[in-house]
């Protein structure tokens, strides 16, 4: 615990910043956003560790913002029912980048693992003076969660 | 059922206002011991804030960092430099009047309450005395004022050296304030992270959009005020409008001694005109509506949402605990105060319903 909280605090690794660059590339939030773009906005990005087991967040409490999974995994749970498992590159609680109010899940790290913060602050800051992009940001992120929706009726339609 | 929602209820707000109780303590013992140097941090915080968009501004642009930061401390010492050669020979001036003035004001304002309280007196059969009352409170007030400014005078060299802190704190606002602020942000605990974020990215909203606001206000209630005497021709108008200005930093409390200065002022003119005395309220009313009409709705609309009884309140009770400081600053911290608590408070109900499930 001592060692998670240590690390919290002092930096990332060297090099740590172009893997994060990387992996926010391959996901379709940033499809067609130029790479100088994600990196402006991957240096803003907060990279958290957690132990086994911790909880991430929980359904109903507020959220600040998506996460990606840079090593480790993450599962996905609501009501008892595991919902995803995450690994490396995979995202989630991109639902808060919309809207803050209610995270709609929990969310526990399965062994040690870092998460990337991406907050809805920083992304408000971006679009600010960079609308255009911003705008395809959103449409992304408006897909994103389009498809998510449609998983989850067919999820429910075939049960 | 509902019993067990409204025990959790009470047992969250008990839990919020426990943590919030520290907050506070930890807050005020900060404040404690920075009292010395509050004044320059609070300024250099309004000015971080007024200032910041414009580096972020030339920072996109492909301008380095320090050099942004560089470029509007320069303009902001140039516009001072100038704002303060402008201004300082007029308000010294003005003061100046003002002094002259003050005997004869007294005076007049004596001889009216005599003549006021002779009348009463004879109407309700009772001798008031005001005259000695007046003249007692007056003679007081002007041994307080003396020893104010002598207190004034003494404390102006600490006050200069603690004020040259401004511009260097406010060069390192811009330009690390961000890296610590995250840097302290990464000390909470995983469990707090977000909701740590996501308080401060509210608090920090609320609060610049105010402090821009209040300052644009300020310097339209200024401008205002100052075009409004000098048209009706009123006496020293640009230190009345100045202060005017400033004065609506304080709501409710601040345009009636605004108003009741003005009347002061244009009772002491010779030849005294009465149409001054409703001329000079008039100014700082239609001041008033401009404020409430346009500026208000444009600039501090939603930047806080409080009850005027809250503000009132809040304003009364930060005055006796901190005086002028705190009429100024009432506002922004109960602003403050209410986002975190409302923020600390969802967060425990949430965990406590979901540990109940």
């Amino acid at each position: 615990m001592r060692n998670i909280f240590w690390s919290n605090i002092f930096k990332s690794p060297t090099g740590e910043l172009q893997s994060i660059v990387e992996l926010w590339k391959d996901t379709p939030l940033f499809e067609n956003i130029p790479t100088t773009h994600i990196k402006f906005l991957s240096k803003k990005m907060h990279v958290r560790n957690f132990t086994t087991d911790e909880k991430i967040f929980q359904l109903g409490s507020q959220g600040a913002g998506a996460l990606m999974v840079l090593e480790g995994s993450v599962r996905i749970m609501a009501h008892k029912t595991e919902l995803a498992f995450l690994e490396t590159g995979d995202f989630f609680g991109e639902i808060a980048l919309a809207e803050p109010e209610k995270r709609t899940a929990d969310a526990y790290s399965v062994a040690n693992t870092r998460l990337v913060y991406f907050l809805k602050q920083d992304l408000e800051e971006w679009i600010e003076y960079e609308p255009r992009l911003g705008a395809r940001f959103l449409m992304n992120l408006s897909a994103t969660l389009a498809k998510r929706l449609f998983l989850a009726n067919k999820t429910i339609a075939n049960q | 059922m509902p019993e067990q929602v409204s025990i959790k209820t009470q047992n969250a707000y008990a839990q919020t206002f426990k943590i919030f109780v520290c907050m506070i303590a930890i807050i005020l013992a900060g404040f404690y011991l920075l009292s010395s140097v509050i004044i320059p941090i609070i300024i250099s915080f309004t000015l971080y804030a007024i200032f910041e968009p414009a580096t972020l501004y030339l920072v996109r642009h492909n301008v380095n960092h320090s050099l942004a930061i560089l470029i509007v401390l320069v303009f902001l010492i140039f516009f001072t430099f100038i704002a303060i050669g402008f201004a300082i020979p007029q308000l010294v001036e003005q003061i100046g009047l003002l002094q002259a003035k003050l005997p004869s004001i007294f005076t007049k304002l004596e001889g009216f309450l005599t003549q006021y309280s002779a009348e009463f007196s004879e109407q309700i059969g009772i001798d008031l005395n005001v005259s000695d009352m007046i003249i007692s409170t007056l003679s007081q007030s002007s041994s307080l004022g003396q020893s104010f400014l002598l207190n004034i005078s003494n404390r102006l060299l600490g006050f200069t050296i603690v004020m040259l802190l401004v511009p260097f704190l406010t060069y390192y606002l811009l330009k690390d304030f961000r890296s610590v602020r995250n840097h302290m942000m990464n000390w909470l605990p995983n469990a707090s992270f977000e909701l740590g974020w996501l308080i401060y990215h509210r608090v920090s909203q609320q609060l610049q959009a105010y402090t821009r606001g209040v300052m644009i206000q300020s310097v339209t209630m200024s401008l205002i005020c100052m075009i409004g005497f000098s048209l009706i021709g009123l006496d020293i108008p640009i230190l009345l409008g100045a202060i005017t200005g400033i004065l609506n930093l304080v709501p409710y409390v601040g345009p009636v001694i605004s108003i009741l200065l003005s009347l002061l002022v244009a009772s002491a003119m010779t030849p005294f005109d009465p149409s001054l005395l409703y001329l000079g309220v008039l100014v700082i009313i239609t001041a008033q509506v401009i404020d409430n009409v346009v500026v208000i709705p444009a600039v501090i609309a939603n930047a806080v949402n409080l009850h005027p009884v809250q503000v009132i309140l809040g304003i009364i009770i930060f005055g006796s605990l901190f005086g002028t400081l705190g009429v100024v600053l009432a506002i922004p911290a109960i602003a403050t105060a209410k986002i975190i608590f409302n923020n600390l408070y969802a967060d425990i109900l949430n965990e406590s319903q979901k540990q109940s499930l």
